[in-house]
Parts: structure tokens; sequence; C-alpha cells
């Protein structure tokens, strides 16, 4: 939904689920989709609750994901996602794409 | 004109057309791409036409006015490209 809101131009990768499919979050997992997401700019990852958090933390903290500039989003996953997809396709920066995934806190649904 | 001169048009979404997912995307990017600020309102409700968590709070539904609004240098231009984007999708 991210990637057809922002008009297919973005790199959109999830990279939920444990080693063996199962729930939960795999360190190599989230590496190697910072790693296909990165087009240059940086990549923004959000997290949705449990170990994804901690995981994703782990991974930048120890530069397993090489080389882009990474942030990890305070927001929630789908609206978080949505907004900052769009504002990518726009052409903000990684500050301004995670800016623009945190105002999802300050936008009712209802 | 002067910077705080406020454009304003009304405009009735396309039959069929709800402002969510592609379609409001498309108004955020076309919105995004002008300096002029703008605002969407439907109903009772008005979103900054660049968030696209707002826009897709509105939840305009096609057939439905909305408005918009717009100030800045390329005001008019803006309101012309949001017009004719939400043209092409009815």
């Amino acid at each position: 939904m991210a990637r057809e809101v922002a008009g297919g131009k973005v790199h959109v990768v999830p990279a939920g689920g444990g080693p063996d499919g199962t729930l939960g979050t795999d360190g190599g997992r989230i590496a190697a989709a910072i790693s296909d997401a990165d087009s240059g700019a940086g990549v923004l990852v959000l997290a949705d609750i449990g170990s994804a958090v901690l995981s994703v933390r782990a991974v930048v903290e120890n530069g397993d994901a090489g080389g882009p500039d990474v942030a990890l989003a305070d927001a929630p996953l789908v609206e978080g996602a949505v907004a900052a997809a769009v504002a990518a396709s726009i052409g903000a920066d990684l500050a301004g794409v995670r800016a623009a995934a945190e105002e999802a806190w300050d936008v009712r649904k209802l | 004109m002067s910077a705080s001169s406020e454009l304003r048009r009304t405009l009735v979404l396309p039959a069929g057309v709800d402002l969510h997912a592609r379609p409001a995307g498309a108004l955020v990017r076309t919105a995004a791409s002008y300096e002029a600020g703008v605002a969407v309102s439907a109903g009772d409700r008005r979103a900054d036409a660049k968030s696209i968590l707002q826009v897709l709070s509105l939840g305009a539904t096609g057939g439905s006015a909305i408005e918009l609004s717009a100030s800045g240098p390329d005001a008019s231009a803006a309101l012309d490209a949001i017009a004719e984007l939400l043209d092409s999708f009815g």
C-alpha cells in the first residue's frame, strides 16, 4: 500500500518474521532489507512492536546493514510507512521522510 | 498578487474516485511540487494537501465536493494542476 500511494517510485521492503518464518524478527533479514531498500539517500526503518525495535537497533548499532544512512522512525507502522513513502517520492531527505512518518501521531483516523 | 492572498476553488470528485490510496497520493505529490501552501477541505474537515495522512483522513468520496485553497507565488498553477489531476481520474 505504501508503494502504491507513493506512485511506485519508492523502494519499500518488508522484513517481518523470524528466521524460520514464524512470528518474530531476524537481524539478517532486516539488514538485507535495509541494503535492498537503499538507493543512495538513506533508509528509514519502521518497526511494529515486540522484538522489532530491539532487532532494528541492534542491526543499526552493529553496522550490519553496511553503508546506507539508517534512521528508525518512532511512528505507527502502517500510517508511518505510507507517510514516509509519499515524502520519499517527492524528494524529501532522510530527516524529512522520518518527520513525515512521525507526523502520524498527530493525525486522527476518525 | 501578494503572497498572502488566498485562492479558492471548489471541485467535485469524479464519481467512483474516492480520495484514498492512489488518488490521494497523486494529489499530495502534485501539491508538494508547488511552493504554494495548499489546503483541501471536505465537509467540516480541512487537510494540508501536502500531508498524505491528513488527506486520507478527510474520507472524501467520489461525487462529493472538495474545496481547495492555495496561497503563495504559484498558487494558481497549483490549483490548476490539482484540478487537472482529479479530472484525469474521472
